[in-house]
């Protein structure tokens, strides 16, 4: 049961996306989502499917990586296209039977959907699958540090995120082991009513605190014997550059932004 | 053994222009991976719609806030909202991941405050129950104005098809205000109890390693 998650999917790679500077990316998903968002009619979407097709196809991501990000929305998909075809208000019947009728403006808004949701899935996955982890938190930590200004610790919730990155797996696994450990005790966790459960749980909490409150402990003594004392003149390995990369990307976004804009304003 | 005391007393003062020591930094962090690691494991219950997912990742955000204060729990809060969007992913562009994390504030803050004022058993109760409330009211609050309208929207399904899934398992869900009366506030209320129960019965077991 734990073990198909997948985080950190990150594919390594040399092409343009990869290259890129995580500040770059971070924004432009951000921008895409909510193109995505704003699009309403069939020129919005085609236009947001091919810009998508594009940066898939110049990422070199196998495509089957892409689609495996899909795999949780299945369901939430054919529920969503479902519920959509048999309910939505249109004019053009195309067939009826009984009380359920099938409109054909029904059908154009499943689609929609469909595709809205799964494009959605897949900017972000494009994002994450061409970014280490490591480089999205530094660039996260970048853009956010204007919040500093309001005293809001960027810099200690980057450090953070990249430890509780590095350490999910770990204690993944260890639920894992402890779960398996009590079940050989006998302990039962899948019968009874949810209180019950919830209740079998405690036995797993308390070693897997017990546990993360000692990794916790010898980790704050190795970054200490490092002599880490937060963000007051920090150096990085590596420097977060803006390149011609960059400009290449952002530029034809820009223009795919603009285009999309006029195209909402005009048809 | 004195002369590291000595300079770990002068590390303490060099530390205090920054705003938490490495040792918070690393128990906020670790917390934070096990909420997210407990967060995967959520169950549907079956009372209520199958989107109300339930899960514990409360517990070890109350445990930060309880040991460490209101900031630090807001901190793993964000954190975990954060992974777990990294992990699943978005469908509502982040509306969804921000009010959830705006009603996760809600219960460990009024939680915590209350009972960093006195550490007892009795403010510790005091404090859950306060939180419990507040927590109920606001998701309430949230949900009617922003998360199913948002949801509504990101899913293209209109209200009263989410409604009617509602009144499907529980007839007395006829409307908006029906349904969050009898499906979001049954179910913050669930989720907040459990959350401070196993919270309660795990703390002070804990204390001992979670203050060392």
């Amino acid at each position: 049961m734990l073990k198909n998650i997948t985080l950190g999917q990150y594919i390594p790679g040399n092409s343009i996306i990869h290259r890129a500077d995580p500040r770059t990316k971070i924004i432009w998903t951000v921008f895409l989502m909510i193109t995505l968002f704003a699009a309403s009619n069939i020129y919005g979407y085609v236009m947001m499917i091919a810009v998508v097709g594009i940066i898939l196809l110049v990422s070199d991501v196998p495509i089957s990586y892409t689609l495996r990000g899909l795999k949780p929305l299945f369901v939430i998909l054919i529920i969503t296209a479902a519920i959509n075809i048999f309910t939505y208000p249109g004019d053009t019947e195309l067939i009826t039977f009984g009380i359920l009728r099938i409109t054909l403006e029904g059908v154009m808004q499943a689609i929609f959907i469909a595709i809205r949701l799964s494009l959605m899935v897949i900017i972000g996955s494009i994002l994450t699958l061409t970014t280490t982890p490591i480089s999205l938190t530094d660039g996260l930590e970048t853009l956010m540090a204007p919040l500093k200004k309001i005293k809001v610790p960027v810099h200690e919730m980057a450090m953070m995120m990249s430890i509780a990155l590095r350490f999910i797996p770990t204690l993944l696994e260890e639920t894992d082991r402890i779960i398996k450990a009590q079940s050989s005790r006998g302990a039962d966790f899948d019968t009874g009513n949810f209180l019950e459960k919830a209740k079998s749980f405690i036995p797993v909490l308390i070693p897997l605190f017990v546990s993360a409150f000692k990794r916790a402990e010898e980790l704050a003594t190795a970054m200490e014997s490092r002599c880490y004392r937060g963000d007051i003149n920090r150096t990085r390995l590596k420097e977060l550059t803006y390149t011609k990369d960059d400009r290449k990307i952002s530029i034809f976004l820009s223009i795919f932004l603009v285009v999309f804009i006029l195209s909402k304003v005009y048809m | 053994m004195d002369n590291l005391s000595v300079k770990n007393d002068s590390e303490t003062k060099e530390n205090k222009k920054n705003l938490f020591s490495t040792n918070t930094i690393a128990k906020i962090a670790i917390l934070s991976a096990v909420a997210t690691v407990l967060m995967l494991l959520k169950t549907p219950i079956f009372l209520i719609p199958g989107f109300y997912k339930l899960d514990l990742s409360e517990v070890p955000v109350l445990l930060g806030a309880f040991s460490m204060g209101p900031v630090a729990g807001i901190l793993i809060e964000a954190m975990k909202t954060l992974l777990n969007l990294a992990i699943d992913g978005t469908v509502t562009a982040g509306i969804g991941e921000l009010s959830n994390f705006l009603v996760g504030c809600s219960f460990v803050v009024p939680a915590a405050i209350i009972y960093r004022r006195e550490k007892t058993r009795k403010n510790a109760v005091k404090g859950l129950i306060v939180g419990i409330i507040v927590n109920t009211v606001f998701a309430a609050v949230m949900n009617f104005y922003i998360l199913l309208p948002v949801y509504a929207m990101a899913f293209s399904w209109p209200l009263d098809k989410i409604i009617q899934m509602g009144t499907a398992i529980n007839p007395y869900i006829t409307n908006l205000t029906s349904f969050i009366l009898f499906a979001t506030i049954p179910f913050n209320l669930l989720k907040s109890l459990l959350s401070s129960v196993i919270t309660f019965l795990i703390y002070k077991k804990l204390s001992g390693v979670l203050h060392r």
